[in-house]
């Protein structure tokens, strides 16, 4: 079976924020996320911490949903984290050579870590 | 199901969004029948929810309204076939990416082709301007 998607956004701090992402992230509701995470960032976030130790799937539409925003975020100055530990969802950031754009870390809280300096 | 003529199972799906993951539980549960580890199984679903929702996002024949899926087995192997009205992957698509610079990322839509090349042992495209795309994606099975 597969698992519905569960969006919980909270703030950590005036700018920063951590969108964990629970369930199956695909072609079918990525553009769900990305409303989510531009909420946010209308709402003065400048670090998404995007958490993706919950994901059970995730297919390229997400990636893809997740380039969009990095793009975005780095243009004015801000930026996209990824915690994610899960083998099968952080493979794929490997396959695509992802890794070597977005700044990854194993959990929410190490990323937090390094946001906050 | 070890026949010399493969075994054939194809599905027709709707070409919208919420019904890529009737495929892909179709994928898995016939992967699941199959010698394959966990990993191979799911391995299977990716390359096909990867196939189907190109098919969603780059139909060009908006008269077409389906998807056809169509899985094939044999000892050796486990094919599958992803057949649309739609104008295919970009074959260009795996040349965007491994670079570490997001301005390098102006169009990301070449993933899902590099996707199934990595967790499938064998994948072609045809691309026909007047019959669609066919995906054909094969996984061996176990010696």
């Amino acid at each position: 079976m597969t698992t519905p998607l569960k969006i919980d956004a909270r703030a950590e701090g005036k700018e920063t924020a951590v969108l964990s992402l629970a369930g199956e992230v695909d072609v079918a509701n990525a553009a769900q996320v990305r409303d989510s995470a531009l909420k946010l960032i209308s709402s003065g976030v400048k670090r998404l911490v995007v958490d993706l130790n919950a994901t059970e799937y995730m297919d390229s539409t997400g990636l893809g949903m997740l380039v969009g925003l990095l793009k975005r975020m780095r243009e004015s100055g801000g930026d996209v984290l990824i915690a994610v530990a899960r083998p099968r969802v952080k493979r794929l950031f490997e396959i695509t050579g992802l890794i070597q754009v977005f700044r990854i870390y194993d959990d929410a809280a190490a990323a937090l870590k390094e946001v906050r300096g | 199901m070890k026949t010399s003529t493969p075994d054939q199972v194809e599905i027709r799906i709707p070409r919208r969004a919420e019904f890529v993951r009737v495929a892909r539980m179709a994928a898995c549960a016939l992967a699941s029948q199959l010698d394959f580890t966990y990993d191979l199984i799911k391995d299977v679903e990716l390359a096909v929810g990867e196939a189907c929702a190109n098919a969603v996002e780059h139909v060009c024949d908006e008269e077409s309204n389906e998807i056809i899926v169509r899985f094939s087995i044999d000892p050796t192997q486990l094919q599958v076939e992803v057949l649309d009205r739609g104008q295919g992957f970009d074959p260009q698509g795996a040349a965007k990416v491994g670079s570490g610079s997001i301005d390098d990322w102006d169009d990301p839509g070449g993933l899902g082709l590099v996707v199934i090349r990595e967790v499938m042992d064998e994948l072609t495209v045809e691309c026909d301007p007047t019959s669609g795309t066919c995906v054909r994606m094969v996984k061996h099975r176990s010696r």
